[in-house]
């Protein structure tokens, strides 16, 4: 083979290409082209599904559209018909209301468990494995499953387990007030794995010197888990957080599955408000209406995200 | 060894890939002289049975159209993608859309006008004026072909009736008797709803528009000048919703789950846990296909009105239509395709008793009570034809089918249909959910909401 | 899906190339030095106790939580339907249904919808390996002038939540660049959109730029060009981090709901996940769970086969997806 003919032009036109670097016939002759090419997939799926679609619903958040006739830009009136539908006042409380359940029940949970399962050395795998379990179920089947679960009836799954300690039959979601809990029981047992998995491994970067340090200094196993655990998990319990808000946040799936929003609108949430603005109107959908509002919860986020970083970076320097 | 140009012809044919993604959509059109029709006259899931039935009539129609060249597809219409599968390509020629959305549709100018080749249909004159209208859009024009249409009723378990006491062969005639049966029943019988309704997905709005017509009540009224007013705050409602109250928090003879749709009631009736509850009339088909339910124990009788002019029972159906899309000669084939497959039926003797074979031997509903779409001696006259195949107990119908002819007819709410069930649904879910629903004030809320649409349409 | 990033997630810290990576996870595993309780806390008695208790308390609820769930839909799934309505609790009082398997398989045609789940997240994968490898590759690797303003880019996509993207992603899906026609219906639906993962692209930058340049530099001496150094030397190198891609691929193809339901209206093409709701009402209860069991398990038993990188995945990809 002529490898090392091939070597030697190489090495030979190096000088020679950055002189002409801006000449189109050596970009090509220097890659440009094949660089180019690699990145080809990139561009093209990035630029048609991604990068277009943002621009396009900035410019949809102020279009009236139906798919069918052109579309007419409409100023604000997207917005102003969101602030004016009361489902959106209600979307925004139950949002909210989820968002601080699920960090009730979520937040706490999965810590506390990945502290204990870190101290049993011999079992930890398996019961990573237990923890995880969950998280492997496909989500819908994980809510069709609890669906059949939450059967209000005395002879559903969990009224039956109730009614062997004696506790009347619950409604679960077929209630206004304790739907809500109920979705987010499901979704605290389908997430919970997840989250406890990310606090096991950096449970396992903090260095045991430390904790050699603070029983040196006296400190009670309470005082260990206050002074050196928590603190060196803060970085990764700040970020576990907002990731948590804002995934709860965007809440879909349980609501559309469990209680199509009700009863009584009781469960609707801004991500099923954008759906069936967009998707479930009879004469097309509203679909500048729902740009408007996936736009409004994206720079809430947004705005949300950079605040808790600022404030956050700020508790970490002290 | 993996050569370096491998990669390379790789990324090349995916991205080529991407480039020649075609020969998915409904190519529409004539190919080679014939006229290509893609019809859609079976729902999704489909048992092998009719499918088979179904080839046959395809077969039979190529046959007699040598010039028409018709695919069947399953589909089902659902106003969510119904929009973006017109703006896609992607939706077939012929479809069906129920009552409730056939002529706004058809105002909208989403369906074919179909005038021309309807009238020239042998039984184009034959039609019952009011079922026709629903295909009709404010213009006058013909814009699809209703079938299938059927009343609001009261099915029920006659096996549930047994065990409750009751006698299955006289089933409730008024609202206070549903009521009574009802609480029996939840008593006699535990872990079974005596009476429900549908609550979810608009079909809560649905049933209680049935109610409150039942009771003589509108929720929207037309004036003189073609105004809509949204009235869905009237004493018939109210009545309706108090009646819902009484079953669900006086007597308790609801069951304890409340969020039903269509399909999900028809599966908790069909697995016994609710023993009377509102459909219509036709259900039984459904039941027997999707559920598997046994006929035998099926029973059906008229939905009770209220005394007075104004009650009325609600009705509902298909409506065959054309792709607005299509060319004037698939609009042609497209007619005649429907006039061969839901129109002959009915009014010809061959095609009904082929049809009731073909169903009968599919383990299918063939006497599932409907509604006539041309008068009754004709409907009467189809019956007789079909009645050797019948395969559900004649004398589990007759409740119904001994009353349908005495109740009046009255359609269902004209404007913003859709968005007026879904604004009711939380109303229902609130009575059935809250023992202290306030419901003057969400009746209020649901009047606003969907005025403000009607205005809007006409600005 | 991929929501916000953190600006401070040491990726480059958790990802290694594969020798580093794997001395690591096994001080994970293997740690015997200590952790919050000392050897000393261990040998008092009240300690091992409450230890003991609490080890206990927690290996109960995890196998409550975890495994109860999935044994009791494997057992309703053999367990005749009307047994399941009346006494959900019971371990078969009449016997078992083995039919529920068959029927769900046969006429409900599980299978199919199967085959359609595999074929999509078959393709999903595909399409985001191909994007991130040859991305990362230029990007991290030949590093064009450009290359700044296109990772930025790339980067940028992770701040927007998905949702902004559904409406103007499903109408470009309607109407394509170039290609002329619809997209909705067939699998490039949730193929094409899946590449656009900004998450995949930047796990796989930087794993490429832990890799040794001395490596590339040598190939290159030895006459490899950009795609021989692609592909027999970058991508060999890159197993563990493609493991890790392709378990996140898999996993969110399985789980994917809102998009195909959107998508893929055709009944003919669509995954478990969007048929599974819709036929609930019309199956049967014990068919239904089995189909449920029949949806669940293959997953699970590709977990328990692989349960190091999805744990490790998890760990990973947890802490910077929502």
């Amino acid at each position: 083979m002529t490898v090392d003919t091939a070597v030697k032009q190489h090495v030979a036109a190096r000088p020679e290409r950055q002189k002409r670097r801006h000449n189109p016939i050596t970009w090509v002759q220097r890659g440009g082209l094949t660089t180019l090419f690699f990145l080809l997939p990139l561009l093209i799926i990035f630029g048609v599904f991604s990068w277009t679609p943002i621009v396009e619903s900035v410019v949809m958040s102020f279009q009236k559209t139906n798919l069918v006739t052109p579309a007419v830009f409409v100023g604000w009136d997207n917005f102003v018909a969101i602030f004016q539908d009361p489902l959106f006042w209600v979307a925004i409380r139950n949002t909210g209301y989820f968002a601080l359940l699920a960090l009730l029940f979520g937040y706490p949970i999965p810590l506390i468990a990945a502290v204990l399962m870190s101290e049993v050395k011999r079992m930890k795998g398996f019961y990573s494995v237990l923890a995880y379990l969950p998280v492997i179920i496909p989500p819908v089947v994980s809510v069709l499953l609890w669906k059949i679960f939450y059967d209000a009836s005395a002879t559903g799954v969990f009224n039956a387990i109730l009614g062997w300690v004696g506790i009347p039959p619950q409604p679960w979601i077929q209630d206004a007030a304790t739907a809500m809990p109920s979705l987010v029981l499901e979704a605290t047992w389908a997430g919970a794995g997840g989250t406890i998995i990310i606090y096991l491994a950096a449970l396992t970067s903090v260095s045991p010197d430390l904790y050699d340090a603070a029983e040196v200094d006296g400190a009670s196993i309470w005082g260990k888990i206050w002074h050196v655990t928590l603190p060196q998990l803060r970085g990764i319990l700040f970020i576990t957080l907002i990731l948590q808000i804002i995934a709860t946040a965007q809440v879909f799936l349980q609501p559309f599955l469990f209680t199509g929003g009700g009863p009584v609108n009781s469960t609707t949430t801004i991500l099923l408000l954008i759906y069936q603005y967009a998707f479930t109107n009879s004469l097309g959908g509203a679909y500048g209406q729902a740009t408007a509002l996936s736009l409004m919860l994206a720079v809430f986020l947004a705005i949300l995200s950079i605040v808790y970083f600022r404030v956050t970076a700020r508790w970490s320097d002290n | 060894m993996k050569s370096p140009g491998k990669i390379a012809v790789l990324a090349t044919v995916a991205l080529v890939g991407v480039g020649i993604l075609s020969g998915c959509s409904s190519s529409s059109g004539s190919g080679g002289g014939k006229v290509n029709l893609v019809v859609a006259p079976v729902l999704p899931g489909a048992t092998a049975d009719a499918l088979t039935a179904l080839h046959q009539r395809v077969q039979q129609f190529n046959k007699e159209n040598p010039d028409i060249n018709v695919k069947a597809v399953e589909y089902q219409w659902t106003a969510p993608t119904f929009t973006a599968e017109l703006a896609g390509g992607t939706l077939p020629d012929v479809f069906n859309v129920p009552f409730t959305d056939s002529k706004t549709l058809a105002n909208s100018g989403q369906l074919a006008d179909i005038t021309k080749d309807f009238k020239k249909t042998s039984t184009a004159d034959k039609w019952n004026k009011n079922v026709l209208d629903v295909a009709t859009g404010s213009n006058g024009h013909v814009y699809g072909i209703p079938w299938g249409p059927y009343a609001m009723a009261l099915s029920y378990n006659r096996d549930i009736f047994k065990q409750a006491g009751l006698d299955p062969d006289k089933p409730p005639t008024t609202l206070d008797e549903i009521q009574q049966d009802a609480k029996i029943i939840s008593q006699k019988v535990p872990g079974v709803a005596g009476y429900m309704q549908m609550t979810e997905g608009g079909t809560g709005g649905w049933e209680l528009a049935t109610l409150t017509q039942a009771l003589g009540g509108r929720l929207e009224k037309v004036g003189s000048d073609g105004k809509v007013t949204v009235t869905t705050d009237n004493a018939q409602t109210k009545a309706g919703l108090d009646w819902l109250k009484t079953l669900r928090w006086g007597d308790n003879s609801m069951g304890s789950n409340f969020l039903f749709d269509w399909s999900g009631i028809n599966q908790a009736f069909a697995s016994g846990k609710v023993a009377m509850y509102m459909s219509g009339s036709d259900v039984i088909g459904s039941l027997m296909q999707a559920n598997g339910f046994d006929q035998n124990k099926y029973g059906v009788a008229t939905f009770p009105l209220a005394s007075g002019s104004d009650a009325g029972i609600l009705s509902g159906g298909n409506v065959d239509v054309v792709n607005v899309k299509d060319s004037a000669a698939q609009i042609a084939a497209a007619v005649k395709w429907i006039d061969f497959y839901r129109t002959g039926p009915t009014a010809d003797k061959t095609a009904a008793i082929n049809n009731a074979k073909t169903l009968a031997k599919g383990k299918q509903a063939v006497n599932a009570p409907t509604l006539p779409v041309f008068d009754k001696a004709t409907w009467e006259q189809n019956q007789a034809w079909i009645k050797p195949y019948d395969n559900i107990p004649v004398g589990n119908l007759t409740p119904f089918t001994d009353g349908i002819f005495n109740q009046k007819i009255v359609p269902e709410p004209p404007a913003h249909t859709q968005d007026l069930y879904a604004a009711l649904d939380p109303v229902v879910q609130a009575v059935l959910t809250n023992k202290n629903a306030d419901v003057d004030t969400l009746l209020k809320g649901v009047d606003t909401k969907v005025q403000a649409l009607v205005d809007a349409d006409s600005k | 899906m991929t929501t916000t990033i953190p600006a401070d997630v040491p990726l480059h810290e958790t990802i290694e190339p594969e020798g580093k990576r794997a001395k690591r996870a096994r001080v994970v595993l293997e740690d015997a030095d200590r952790g919050i309780l000392s050897p000393a806390d261990w040998r008092r008695p009240h300690v091992r106790i409450v230890g003991t208790v609490f080890n206990v308390i927690l290996g109960i609820s995890l196998v409550i939580i975890g495994l109860l769930p999935l044994l009791w839909l494997l057992k309703s799934a053999v367990t005749p339907t009307q047994d399941t309505l009346t006494n959900p609790l019971s371990l078969f009082p009449n016997g078992l249904a083995w039919s529920n398997i068959s029927k769900a398989w046969n006429d409900v045609q599980i299978g199919s919808f199967f085959f359609n789940t595999i074929w999509m997240a078959v393709g999903e994968w595909a399409v985001q390996l191909l994007v991130a490898t040859t991305g990362g590759y230029a990007l991290s690797v030949l590093k064009p002038r450009y290359g700044k303003i296109i990772s930025g880019l790339v980067l940028a996509t992770l701040f927007v939540p998905a949702v902004v993207l559904l409406v103007p992603l499903y109408l470009t899906i309607l109407h394509p660049p170039l290609i002329g026609h619809s997209l909705i219906n067939t699998f490039w639906a949730v193929w094409l959109p899946a590449g656009a993962s900004a998450f995949n692209v930047l796990l796989v930058m930087r794993f490429f730029d832990s890799l040794p340049r001395e490596v590339f530099e040598a190939a290159r001496t030895d006459g490899a060009g950009t795609f021989r150094l692609f592909w027999s030397i970058v991508l060999p190198m890159s197993k563990p981090i493609l493991g890790v891609v392709s378990v996140f691929a898999i996993n969110a193809a399985w789980a994917d709901f809102l998009w195909p339901n959107l998508v893929l209206t055709d009944i003919g093409i669509q995954p478990l996940s969007v048929r599974l709701p819709q036929i609930q009402s019309s199956t049967d209860l014990g068919v239904y769970l089995a189909a449920l069991t029949i949806a669940t398990l293959i997953p699970v038993v590709i977990f328990l086969i692989f349960q190091r990188t999805f744990l490790r995945g998890g760990g990973l990809g947890g802490a910077v997806k929502g």
